[in-house]
This record gives C-alpha cells, structure tokens and sequence, in this order.
C-alpha cells in the first residue's frame, strides 16, 4: 500500500511517500502563508523522488502544528504521536524522543509499540530553540555551520542564562562587546539552549536510548551541548526533519479499514 | 584577612568538609534563610553554613520546581540535587517565604538527609509572635537533643549567644568603618567578608574579623570622598560581579540590607533570663525581610535612617527575580526614596546577570548623582 | 454517532447559586446606605471573624476572577484593569487577582457597575505569603486600616507534627483572633456581638464539611458533577461560607447530588475517563473543561476545588481523608467568643488541606493528589502552571513528576488564572489534544467553541 505522510510545521512542510513501509520519497518547503500550497510543492517533490502519481497514493496522514489546514486526510494526529511513531519504526530500543524545532522543543517518552506514555514542551519562560541559535548566529555574522563549528572548538565554559532567551540575549551582547574569544560565545548559546532543553526533557523522566529528532540537531555543536547536558549518549534519528512525517504515514498504513 | 574570607566563600565545601575533620564528633546543618535561629545549632557544638546558589546554569531542577519561583530558590535547590551538600547531617529552613519553602519541601523529598524546620511567624509585628516562636524554638532544642543524645544546658546557650554576638559586634564594627569619607574597604570586599561568614564557625570568623580589622582595615582607603557612596538593597545578593563592576566606575558601596549582608547579623541578643526566649525575641526584632514586614510599614524608615547615617548619595535596589514579597514593596519603596529625594533604581537579579545591560542602568544612575553635585 | 452511557439532567441547586451570589454583590454595593460595617479582604481562611458586627464583605480572590472574565466579553475593558495597576508599577508576575483588583480601585471602578465600594477596613487571615501583604499594598493607595492575621498552618500528617506544636499553632491563631476583634471595634466603633459570631463559626465548620461531602458524591461513577460546575457551586462558600443561606443552600445540594448518584445521573454522558486537574484553572477559558467533555472526559475535581473552602478531615486509620466532622457533630457545644476562636482555629488547622498546602508541599501534598487518584478512580491528570498563583502551585512539579513515576497519564500547561495574556488557548489546546491521544481517547463529538 502507498500512503503519504504530512508533517505541516512552523518552518518548514515535510512529506515521506511509503511504499508497504519503505520509504521511496520524501520532499520538503518552506512554510509559506498559503500552507495547502507549501504541502502540495512537498508532496510533488516527494513523489517526484518515488516516481509516482498522485493518484496512486491509497491513505494520507497528516501531523504538524498547522494540522487542520489540510483537508480530507486520513488519519490526523498531533506530532507528540506522530515522533514517537517515527522513532519506534527508525529504532525499537528509543525510549526518549526529543524534537527541537525552530521555536519549540519537545520531548516524548516512547512506550511499547511505539505508543506515548508521555511528553513535554517547553514553558514560557523557556521557550525559543533553533530559531535562537539563529539570530544569535547573524548578530555574530557567522553562517550557521560556522557558527556550530567554532563552538566545537571552544576552550572555555561560559554561564549565560539557561531559563529566559531575553536575558540571554542580553548576555550575549556583554559578552560581544567584552571582546570575549567568539567560539566560547557560540558555544555559550549552544549550552544555553541546550540546558533549557534538556531540563524541560528531564520532566518526562528521561531513559536510554535517546533520539534526538527536528531540524536543529543539524547543528553539531548544539548536539554536543544536548549531550553533555544529559550526561548521556543521544543518537540522532536518520532524516531527523522527516521524523514525524514518517511516523505519520506509518499511522495512516497502520488504520484499518 | 579580606583575602582569607575570599578564600572561604570561593571554598566554602572546603571549609566545612576541613571543620569536620577538625571536629570529627561535631555535625554540620545547612540552612536556608537568615531567619533561621543558628544559636540554638552552635550551642549543640555544631556549625550551621547557609545554602546559597552558585550562579551557575544548571538542567536537574525543571522536574521539580515552577519555572515562576525566584532563580535563588531554583539554584539553592540544584546544590542539593547535584550532591554539593551531601557532606551534611541535616538541612533546614525556618519557615522563609514560598519560593525557598518550596526549595526545601524538594530538597528534603529528593536528598535523604535529616531535616529541621522552625516555623517562623510571618506577622512578627503581633505581641504573640514571640511567645509562639519561643516554644517552636524549645521543641526544636528538644529534637537536637533527642539527635545527638545530650542535652544543651543554658550555659551552651548562653556561650553561643556570647560567640554569635560578638560577631555581630565585629561586622557592625566594619559597616561603622564605611561612615568614613575614606572607606577603608569596597562593597565587594564587604560582601566577601558577610558572606563568608555565613559559612564559617563564628570563633574562627570573629578571630579573622579582628586580625582584619586591626591589621588590615585601619588606615587603609580603599575608597577615597571622590567615590560616589551608594547602598544596595533588595532580596539575597550575593552578586559579586555586579557589586565589582558598580564599584569600577568610581562609586563606592558603603552599606546594604540583603539577608546576605547587613539583616543577617544587624542585631544582637539582649541578654533575658530565659536564653531560648532571648533568641527568639532577636529573631522577632531582626531587620525585616519584606516577607515579615506588614500589616505597617516598618522596613522602609529603617532604610532610610541607614541610607543618611552611611551618607548615601544614591541606592541601588535589586530583588531575585519573581520574589513576590520584594515586589509587593516596589512602588511604596520606589515612592519613599523619591519623597526622600535619594535617587533610587531598581533591578531584577537572575542566576547570571546581563552585566551590559546593568551597567547602562547604573551609569545612568551615577551620571544623575554628580550632575546633582554640580549644582 | 457514539452512544450515551448515562442519562444527564441540569442540576436544580443552580440558579438558587447563582440568586446567592448575586445578592452578596447586592449586599455589598448596598452596605453603607444600610448602616453596615463594608470590608474588605481574603477568602483564605476565618472569614467568619467579622460576623460579630452586621456587616458585608467584598471576598478579594473572587472578585479579581471576576474582573478576568471581562478579558472574554470586553478584552479592552479588562486591559484597562491590569493596565491600571502596571502603570502604577505593581510588576507583572505578582498575584493576578490582586493586580486585578488594585487595578480596580486606582479606576474607581467596581466592575458590578458604580464607583469602587467604601471599604471600612481589610482584613487578612492569610496564609499565602503574597496574600498577606496583598492588602498592605491596598491600604497605601486607599489610606484605609488593614489588620493582617497570621494562620501558620499545620503540616501534613504524614510529617508526625508534635501535639505540642499543634498546640502552639492553635493558641497562635486564638490569640490573634482576639486581638482581631479588638482591633475592629476599635476601627468601627461598634461592638462585637458573640452571638452572631458563634453562629458565623459553626457555619464556616458546616459549609466546608458539606462541600466537602458533595466533594466525595463525586467519587460514584458517572460522576453527578463535573468540575466546571463545581466551580460554579463552590465559590459560595468561598465568599459567604458563614452565612445561614450558605449554609442552608449546601444542605440542599448535597441531597440533590447524592439522588444523582442513586439515579446514576451523571455530569458527562459518556464518561469515558476521569481526570483531576491542579491549581485554579485560567477562569475567562472554562472551555477547556468543555473541549475534554467532547472526548467523554470529566474532570471530577481538584485539590484546589475540593479544599479552598473544603473541611477535610485525616483519618490516621485509613490514610485517607474524609469530611471534616463538625462542632455540632460532635456535640460540642459553644458559648463563648473564646470557644468560638478555639473552634475557628482548630477547623482551619486542622481541615484546611489547601491551606497547608500553600506552606508545605513534599510528600504530605502528594500523598493528598495519590489518595484523590485513588478514591476517584482517577485515569489521568492536567496540572495548571499557574503563573498567576504562586501559592497553589507550590509542590506542583513535585506532584508531576510523582504522577508520572506511578504511570498516570499526566499532561500541563502554562497560563494563568486571572491574566488572560498569559493563557494562550491554541497552545493548550493542541496539548490537550495529544493528551487525549496519548490517553487513547478519540473525540466523540466536534468541539464547538463558546458553546
């Protein structure tokens, strides 16, 4: 059976067309104010990729903070399914998935067969993940992946302030203008971030294997602040950003009839 | 020395891991908050060292505390959680305010370690309050007993009370010392010097005290009457590179009231014939934590008075971010200190500080003070 | 179309609630016309200290919630409230009735309509740290004397507090209450009358042991009540709890909710899964409660329901607590004022479970949420982290994390139950929604909003 999978987030549309569980193509753009247009140039790239028809596509599933917008899907579920799904199929032995997307990160205790025991995103005085470590890439000029390489190269520990992004801001600007050596910097926003995820991912009572899942775990040096943060030795999902895409196809084969 | 009481506050585990195997038969009791009644502790031969934050990130506390509780309260926590007060034989707390109450509540359901709590009277303003807290104090005179098998005489009390005031005595000494047009030393060193002696056992404290006063103190100026006199006030503080980066720009702190500073030693024990009740009456008539002061408003005269005697010329408020009880004392503290004519700023302390961000505030602040000498 | 398990019918008690509420609101904007002592204060605790004078009394929590629900209905009127006191510079993360209500009074405004009430005094039996200087604040921009008592409360009972202590804590409060009726005389000039006191005492006892019962009619399954009802119905008695009407109208819900449990009438047709929620919910967005119905799911109280104005008694037997056995329960008889400040005293100490639990958490509160996941037959929770209220969200995280560890279904989200700016209802939504998948629950009917 071929079903698609649609994760319609913040940032960004990611489709996974499966082919009787395998998957055979994947596509992914940019969330645009037209959201049914961002899926449908997804959806044509990822069935471009598998070579296949629209019309051959027998069941859609559809996941991803801007859910509701896609009619007629079906299967719906909200993305704390959808990842758990994903990272059971990706790998049986996760237990803890975490997600960190642009704005939010979000963690998901994988029980038997893929199912939630439970999960957690981060609060408001938390808040901000990927998209932090972004601007505080441009007001250093740096690229992100020079951003993320210089942190790796980092000699010293900096404590800036793990709970509120604004005086964490705030924080980084002293520390720029201290003339402080720029790879402690990127790595004092990687730790920043990377405590306040791992904090909010310690309330679901964390256990071995962690799957690290989303867009930012792209970024080596924030990877490397989520482990040390955790004490422990995450993996990252294989196509992390189509995570829960593919937990989502998976669901729509899995309905019965 | 001031280098010395640097030297504990920067060592503090040290200190009383090397007091306990000094005084091996001898119990260390952490504490989190200045009300609590450490006399009756000393008395039982044991050191009490107050529990303060680290001000450092940390990720163990989210699982376990409100993310709107005071940064203190979270960072007094984490020390339990990540083990760095595991050298205790008992944590405890009189009854602070929610946000520390709640730290403790965690600590003691997650650290196995004995436990103390005094519950201290909110309404110290009520003639019951003493009668109350003298009998929570004599049930937990009991309890220490009962824990280490002997029994505290009143001579035990009446010497810790002699040991505890003369400490009192000497850090008075030293704040009567900054009234000097010279200040013989900065706010940092100050609040190194307070600090430390929340860790230390008080006879090796008050012989440090006085070797620095006589040795190191007298004469010297560390300070000169060109240096712009400010008083910092607010909730627990012990933001040294905040007080050193004020103090860079040719200002100098000459008093405080943090619990950390001035209210934890302000007064003495008045001698009565009941020790325990002499202890509780001290408690009762300390400077006010914001917590304790109403239904009148009593805090805000006795700041004002300290802020003239120590001749301030501007005060610099800092509160730990979410304290509710500092915050319900913002506008009439804001008010009074404008009726009063001291320029008054306010600040919320965090964990880490935006350091950038304050010094805008208080170059600010320190460019009114000598425009309003010019004229 | 999903079957109805159970048969429903609307609850008869609920516009003799709301004729009560109404006329306490009546009873204050009429007070000074009619020669009576106006105050104002807390809902915490002893509110039946001034019932030695005839007097009305504006119940501070209440009112900032009601002020709230304006954030639905006028969101720029409300704004004009909160933006009242932030200009005045009370910060934003203090209480959030309170700012509502300081708001209030720096407009003039009462939001029942006319200028804010001529209060006399405040009076605070306080114990929430915040609460207890909520008035001081009040009494600096009105000018107006405030008396602040101090209720230290017991521990939890799992914690083996010392009878000695108790008895320090009861004569603490005794005295206090003493030195409370003195203290308005003196601000009134009128005097006390014991009789009317006695009365307002053992009818404080009397609601809240009944609240307490009705509390309890919710353990049968189907539940007769759901929380959002319940709500509606407890405030009574957190704003005249020691009135005879109060009392009189407890008496009839409780018979009529127990007939719902014999008739098996239930608050949710369907009932597919019991929950408890935590802390105040955010009360300008009941809806939530209305969304969980739509996938069969009630919410069958609170800690903070069943016990802001709730009697509930220990019983050291069976580890459990029960509702609190009144004075007149046990015979006891009350003459004086004296006996009367004994039994007010040792009520709230001893029945008061929210009480404690804004000054003790740990392991007392969370055995207080295992032994309501039990004897409710609770499959999940919510946890409100309640910006707005530093005092019911003592111990919450603690009380998460216990859940969790028991492998109950447990989900929480951020807002506030008096500021709506900080409640963002999409966002709770969406987890409500994974809650319910990961509860295995599908949604049986479409929510429709406001409804």
């Amino acid at each position: 059976m071929i079903t698609a999978g649609i994760d319609l987030g913040a940032t960004y549309s990611k489709v996974v067309i499966l082919d009787d569980g395998k998957v055979v193509g994947k596509g992914i753009s940019k969330t645009t104010l037209e959201p049914e247009e961002s899926v449908e140039k997804a959806l044509n790239a990822a069935l471009q990729e598998a070579k296949i028809d629209k019309g051959q596509v027998e069941r859609t599933g559809v996941t991803g903070s801007g859910r509701r917008a896609i009619k007629d899907a079906d299967v719906v579920a909200t993305d704390v399914t959808a990842d758990a799904r994903g990272a059971y199929h990706l790998d049986k032995e996760v237990k803890t998935v975490i997600d960190v997307g642009g704005e939010d990160a979000r963690a998901v205790k994988v029980g038997e067969n893929g199912k939630v025991i439970n999960s957690a995103v981060n609060d408001k005085c938390a808040a901000g993940a990927g998209a932090f470590v972004e601007a505080m890439s441009r007001a250093m000029q740096l690229s992100l992946e020079e951003f993320a390489e210089a942190s790796l190269k980092s000699t010293q520990e900096i404590p800036i302030n793990a709970q509120c992004a604004i005086f964490a801001e705030s924080e980084v600007v002293s520390l720029i203008s201290d003339e402080t050596p720029r790879e402690d910097i990127c790595r004092a926003v990687h730790d920043g971030i990377a405590d306040r995820i791992t904090s909010m991912a310690k309330r679901v009572l964390v256990e071995e294997k962690v799957g690290l899942m989303g867009g930012a775990v792209m970024n080596k040096g924030l990877v490397e602040s989520i482990r040390e943060g955790l004490g422990l030795d995450p993996i990252i999902l294989p196509d992390p950003l189509f995570v829960s895409a593919l937990g989502i196809a998976l669901m729509a084969a899995d309905q019965e009839d | 020395m001031i280098n010395d009481f640097i030297d504990v506050y920067k060592n503090r585990h040290d200190y009383a891991k090397d007091w306990k195997k000094k005084n091996p038969d001898s119990k260390v009791v952490g504490y989190m908050c200045s009300y609590f009644p450490e006399e009756l502790f000393y008395a039982a031969g044991m050191l009490p060292v107050r529990i303060l934050g680290s001000h450092e990130p940390q990720n163990v506390t989210e699982p376990y505390i409100f993310g709107m509780y005071c940064p203190f309260s979270r960072d007094v926590l984490a020390q339990g959680l990540q083990g760095h007060y595991d050298y205790l034989d008992a944590v405890s707390t009189a009854y602070p305010c929610m946000h520390l109450g709640q730290a403790f509540d965690s600590w003691t359901l997650h650290v196995t370690q004995k436990k103390f709590y005094v519950d201290m009277p909110n309404r110290v303003q009520t003639p019951y309050a003493v009668p109350f807290l003298t009998g929570r104090l004599e049930e937990t005179k009991q309890e220490i007993e009962e824990w280490i098998g002997r029994e505290i005489t009143d001579s035990d009390l009446k010497e810790a009370i002699n040991v505890y005031n003369e400490n009192r005595a000497l850090l008075r000494e030293i704040y009567e010392m900054r009234k000097a047009d010279d200040v013989p030393l900065t706010g940092t060193e100050c609040m190194y010097i307070t600090t430390a002696s929340l860790f230390m056992d008080k006879k090796d404290a008050n012989k440090l005290l006085k070797e620095t006063i006589e040795n190191e103190l007298k004469g010297r100026k560390a300070k000169t009457a060109d240096d712009t006199r400010l008083m910092v006030l607010g909730s627990e503080n012990d933001d040294i590179k905040f007080l050193n980066m004020v103090e860079e720009f040719s200002a100098v702190i000459v008093t405080d009231d943090h619990c950390t500073g001035s209210r934890y030693f302000w007064n003495p024990v008045e001698e009565q014939d009941d020790p325990i009740q002499a202890i509780a009456q001290r408690y009762i008539d300390r400077p006010l934590c914001p917590q304790r002061d109403y239904p009148e408003r009593k805090r805000l005269p006795y700041l004002l008075d300290m802020a003239r005697d120590w001749n301030v010329a501007g005060i610099i408020a800092l509160q730990q971010k979410f304290c509710d009880p500092h915050e319900l004392d913002k506008v009439a503290l804001l008010d009074w200190f404008k009726e009063n004519d001291i320029p008054t700023i306010y600040l919320e302390l965090d964990v880490t500080v935006p350091i950038g961000q304050f010094k805008i505030r208080v170059e600010a602040l320190l460019e009114r003070l000598r425009e309003d000498e010019l004229w | 179309m999903v079957e109805k398990k159970y048969k429903t019918a609307p609850l008869k008690s609920w516009d003799k609630a709301k004729e009560i509420r109404l006329n306490i609101y009546k009873e204050i904007a009429e007070a000074k016309s009619k020669g009576k002592v106006l105050l104002g204060g807390g809902a915490e605790s002893l509110i039946a200290l001034p019932t030695g004078f005839d007097y009305a009394m504006l119940v501070g929590e209440p009112y900032g919630a009601a002020i709230s629900y304006l954030a639905k209905s006028d969101p720029d009127e409300y704004m004009k409230y909160v933006e009242a006191s932030e200009h005045a510079g009370y910060p934003r993360d203090l209480c959030a009735y309170m700012r509502n209500y300081i708001g209030s009074i720096l407009r003039d405004k009462y939001v029942f309509g006319g200028p804010f009430p001529k209060i006399d005094f405040y009076l605070q039996a306080g114990f929430c740290d915040t609460h207890s200087k909520w008035y001081q604040a009040v009494s600096d921009i009105t000018g107006r004397p405030y008396f602040s008592l101090d209720l230290v409360p017991f521990d939890w009972e799992i914690e083996g507090e010392s009878e000695k202590t108790k008895d320090l804590k009861r004569k603490y409060i005794v005295d206090q209450i003493h030195e409370a009726i003195a203290w308005m005389e003196k601000q009134t000039g009128r005097e006390f009358n014991d009789e009317t006191f006695i009365q307002g005492v053992l009818n404080e006892c009397e609601s809240t042991s009944l609240w307490a019962k009705v509390c309890i009619a919710n353990r049968a399954i189907p539940a007769p009540l759901d929380e959002k009802t319940m709500l509606s119905l407890y405030v009574l008695a957190v704003i005249g709890r020691p009135r005879n009407d109060v009392v009189e109208f407890y008496r009839e819900l409780l018979d009529e909710v127990e007939d719902r449990v014999a008739n098996q009438i239930a608050a949710n047709p369907y009932e597919t899964a019991r929950i408890i929620t935590d802390s105040q919910p955010p009360w300008f967005a009941l809806d939530l409660f209305r969304l969980l119905e739509t996938y069969g799911v009630v919410s069958v109280g609170a800690h903070y329901t069943f016990g802001l104005s709730g009697g509930w008694e220990y019983d050291e037997e069976n580890k459990t607590w029960e509702a609190g056995k009144t004075p007149q329960e046990k015979g006891v008889e009350v003459k004086t004022r004296d006996e009367a400040a004994n039994v007010l005293a040792d009520w709230w100490l001893r029945t008061g479970t929210v009480c404690r639990g804004v000054r003790h958490s740990g392991a007392g509160k969370i055995q207080r949420i295992m032994d309501m996941v039990d004897r409710w037959k609770v499959d999940g929770a919510i946890v409100h982290l309640n910006r707005g209220c530093e005092g019911t969200s003592l111990g919450q995280m603690d009380i998460v994390s216990s859940l969790l560890e028991r492998g109950l279904p447990t989900m929480t989200y951020e807002g506030n139950h008096a500021d709506p700016r900080e409640y963002d209802e999409n966002r709770t939504f969406a987890r409500i929604e994974s809650f319910m998948e990961t509860m295995g629950l599908k949604q049986l009917y479409e929510f429709k909003k406001g409804e």
